[in-house]
């Protein structure tokens, strides 16, 4: 069940005045559980018991963790479980894939089957949110959970269950032992959330879905402007597609009184690979900056190592994204930008000197570039793609200016968000306007495309 | 990061409690009262603009006028048409491509040649293209409201019933026409195989005016697509250029052949006729003679007439059965009908659209039937 579409509509007028009367009851964890369990098998019913399975297994893992001299081991079995799902659902294809490879290029007259299994939605974001509790409970961060029904509310939580933000248990599970006091504010801070994600992703992201897809689905027949304009648009896309959704998980939590953390800041106004990781998807690379560069080392030995632990930090969380080698590529072009950008802020002339803008449309350039190798089906096409911006024809890309128009809008926003002239957005009738222009363009410009969320695969 | 932790009026202030995260990178953070502005401005938009587009967009329909082929799904425009025709006609004869004229120009229509033997506009045109009976039923009953009480010469084209697919009883899903007008959720429809996210949209769209307008924009100004599909087509025009506020005109509409269908070369056919008792489209044909009749409605109902010609034997026997299953249902509801025997075999272009003459040879038969005379034209 997605946000943007009917059935959630119809799932939240019934959930939502239900768990406000249950709230203060008995009722409150069990109604929500059952509830996001009810959400999740929406889209099949057996991916219940896989998080069910997770779930348990983590909770009883922590338990033993409690009671055990030994627990090392046992958060090694909490690791060794959830790498092994992930491993299992995720990756299983595409080791097959390439064990065949290595056995077909050393004439290994044999195939692995296929393993032909079916990747669930939101599988590395629950695994990951379920495996920060082992591991924080482990170093001492955070208590132990006694309730299992608590703790299964709190990996699948409704809101944040499919796409994210991945939570902490120090900020969510608290939550969850508290009864939350619904206010007037959160209501309509909640709906405001929601309705600028909604804008994001039905308005912006599958309008420009329209034009990547086509451009990406046959690189070879375009020329450069057509791929140049696809890849920056496909970047405002998945940030469109993405931050609109977390725009919208955190809008209807906090219509429920919870406060999900922020994981989008503009991070096509950074100024620095560094920067853009702080800005984009902030629950994810803050999970990676806490449970694997860290653990690695951090940049503590050095710059050699603190590089090392960058780039595989970045080639991990490619890996997170997708089980391709496009993504492996995509996490190391990120960190290759990162040294970059992080040397050229060391010196003087770049940090004083030049100017904010240009140093942004760089790091813009850089992730966008980057994106081809996320977007693109294969490394084959990718190489296409990179190829032919370079060498192919300068035809008529045939964009959509009203797209073009959008981004611009959008972008011009930002900049003024973030600069001294932010007030003016902040009018009571520039707020409403906006509000009701997004709701008005929704009703009766909206595509009726209904494409799925980019970050659901992962 | 801290900063952008915002009240609504746009100040920073200190979080109100221990779990307060930033709220967003944007100021779009509506109070209550906003909120309660921008609902009132857009409920009211939403009610106000359908309306004041009828205003704005010209719609002056020409004697004979048949809503255009391109617009057959348009049934915002056909519910405008039904507003417009109900104080200037008192008969309204409905029905598929039979009625509309699929193999005519508009004024050689049954419904024209019914004018002609009048004498004056009594019948109109509110046939559609492909309408089959359970969609026929969603039609009148969401987008016709307009013509209650009046006069209404129901067509019932057999030849929905002429196949399990036809009946949409097959349950290998198949795209047939006008699905948004079927029932969405009961009775079900075994060929029928939305998503329920669509179903619960176009299950709204029926009671929300403003949802058919948007629709209505779609198909008569941007191709059928959403504006968004209309850009990547028309990349570098301006979409507000595109909205001439003018319906195209039906006139050019028939563009088929008009040849007979033996000169066309079709040959007789089998026809596997479903049983009566399980047919779908019989079911909400039911529904629709009903529905009319709840609204006050004079119905009268037209069967065919079928080209019987094009049937091998086994065929016209079941067909036969058929129709006398039909004729014991009217006579037992009281309903005025006709069910002419077939025209001339030359007479017909397919299996069931005749040629303007057979239009005009059924329109003076009609006028020569005495339910039709006391059903429909006795009052005048």
């Amino acid at each position: 069940m997605f946000f943007h579409t009917w059935p959630f509509a119809l799932f939240f007028l019934v959930v939502y005045p239900t768990y406000l009367a249950l709230k203060n009851t008995k009722f409150r964890l069990p109604f929500l559980l059952a509830a996001s369990y009810f959400f999740y098998g929406w889209l099949n019913p057996l991916y219940v018991v896989l998080i069910a399975y997770s779930t348990i297994l983590d909770y009883m893992v922590v338990t033993r963790m409690a009671k055990s001299r030994r627990k090392k081991s046992w958060l090694t079995v909490s690791i060794a479980n959830n790498l092994g799902l992930l491993g299992f659902f995720k990756y299983g294809a595409f080791v097959t894939d390439n064990l065949n490879f290595l056995l077909s290029s050393l004439h290994v007259p044999y195939a692995i089957p296929a393993p032909g299994i079916l990747l669930p939605a939101g599988l590395s974001f629950y695994i990951f949110q379920s495996l920060s509790y082992s591991i924080d409970y482990y170093r001492g961060n955070i208590e132990r959970e006694t309730s299992l029904i608590r703790y299964a509310a709190f990996v699948a939580f409704f809101p944040r269950l499919l796409a994210g933000p991945i939570e902490r248990a120090k900020n969510l599970l608290p939550q969850l032992h508290e009864t939350p006091a619904v206010s007037r504010q959160d209501v309509t801070d909640g709906l405001s959330l929601f309705i600028v994600g909604l804008f994001k992703k039905v308005a912006l992201a599958d309008y420009l879905a329209l034009y990547v897809n086509k451009i990406y689905a046959a690189p070879e027949q375009f020329q450069s402007p057509a791929l140049v304009l696809a890849t920056f648009l496909f970047a405002w896309q998945v940030y469109f597609d993405f931050s609109g959704y977390t725009d919208m998980a955190r809008g209807i939590a906090r219509m429920m009184g919870f406060r999900l953390m922020l994981n989008f800041n503009n991070p096509y106004l950074a100024t620095s690979l560094g920067d853009f990781w702080a800005r984009w998807h902030i629950s994810l690379s803050s999970w990676f900056k806490d449970y694997v560069y860290i653990p690695l080392g951090g940049n503590r030995k050095g710059t050699l190592n603190t590089y090392r632990n960058m780039f595989l930090t970045m080639v991990i969380s490619g890996l997170w994204h997708g089980a391709a080698w496009t993504f492996v590529l995509w996490g190391a072009v990120h960190a290759v930008g990162r040294f970059l950008t992080r040397e050229l802020e060391r010196s003087e002339f770049y940090k004083d000197k030049v100017p904010k803008l240009v140093k942004q449309l760089f790091v813009f350039v850089i992730v966008s570039f980057a994106w081809i190798f996320f977007r693109a089906e294969s490394i084959g096409d990718a190489w296409v793609i990179v190829s032919r911006i370079f060498s192919s024809g300068l035809a008529n890309p045939y964009c959509p200016v009203l797209a073009l128009a959008l981004i611009a809008a959008v972008w011009l926003y930002e900049f003024a968000y973030e600069s001294p002239a932010r007030w003016i957005l902040q009018l009571a009738p520039v707020r409403t306007g906006a509000v009701i222009l997004m709701i008005l363009y929704l009703a009766v410009f909206a595509p009726s495309s209904n494409q799925a969320f980019i970050y659901l695969q992962f | 990061m801290s900063a952008i932790v915002e009240s609504a009026n746009g100040r920073d202030v200190q979080p109100p409690d221990k779990y307060e995260v930033p709220f967003g990178s944007n100021s779009i953070r509506l109070s209550g009262w906003e909120w309660v502005i921008a609902a009132i401005v857009c409920l009211a938009l939403f009610f106000a603009l359908p309306k004041l587009w009828t205003r704005t967009e010209k719609f002056e329909p020409e004697p004979d006028y048949r809503l255009p082929y391109q617009l057959s799904s348009d049934y915002w425009l056909y519910n405008r048409y039904c507003c417009w025709a109900g104080p200037r006609y008192d008969t309204f004869v409905v029905g598929d491509s039979v009625v509309w004229g699929h193999y005519v120009p508009q004024d050689h229509t049954l419904s024209h040649y019914l004018n002609q033997n009048a004498g004056r506009n009594q019948f109109a045109n509110m046939g559609i293209d492909g309408i089959h009976p359970a969609a026929m039923t969603g039609l009148l009953k969401y987008y016709g409201r307009a013509i209650s009480g009046k006069n209404v010469i129901l067509h019932l084209n057999p030849l929905w019933m002429s196949s399990p697919k036809h009946d949409l009883q097959t349950d290998k899903e198949f795209r047939f026409n006008h699905p948004t007008l079927v029932p969405q959720f009961i009775p079900k429809i075994p060929c029928y195989k939305d998503p329920y996210s669509r179903r619960i949209f176009i299950a709204a769209e029926r009671y929300a005016a403003f949802f058919s307008w948007t629709s209505h924009l779609k198909i008569l100004y941007f191709e059928g697509m959403d504006l968004p599909a209309w850009t990547l087509e028309h990349p570098c025009e301006n979409p507000l250029r595109a909205i001439s506020l003018e319906p195209p005109a039906s006139t050019d509409d028939s563009l088929n052949e008009r040849a007979s269908w033996t000169q066309r070369g079709m040959a007789q056919q089998d026809f596997a006729w479903v049983e009566l008792e399980t047919s779908l489209q019989w079911r909400f044909f039911r529904q629709a003679v009903e529905l009319l009749r709840d609204r006050g409605n004079t119905v009268f109902v037209l069967v065919g007439p079928f080209n019987e010609h094009i049937f091998k034997q086994e065929s016209r026997n079941s067909y036969q059965t058929m129709k006398e299953g039909i004729e014991a249902w009217f006579r037992q509801n009281r309903i005025a009908y006709y069910m002419p025997e077939a025209l001339p075999s030359q007479l017909y272009h397919d299996a069931s659209h005749p040629s303007a003459e057979g239009y005009a040879m059924l329109a003076k038969q009609l006028f020569e039937n005495p339910p039709f005379q006391s059903a429909i034209l006795k009052q005048h």
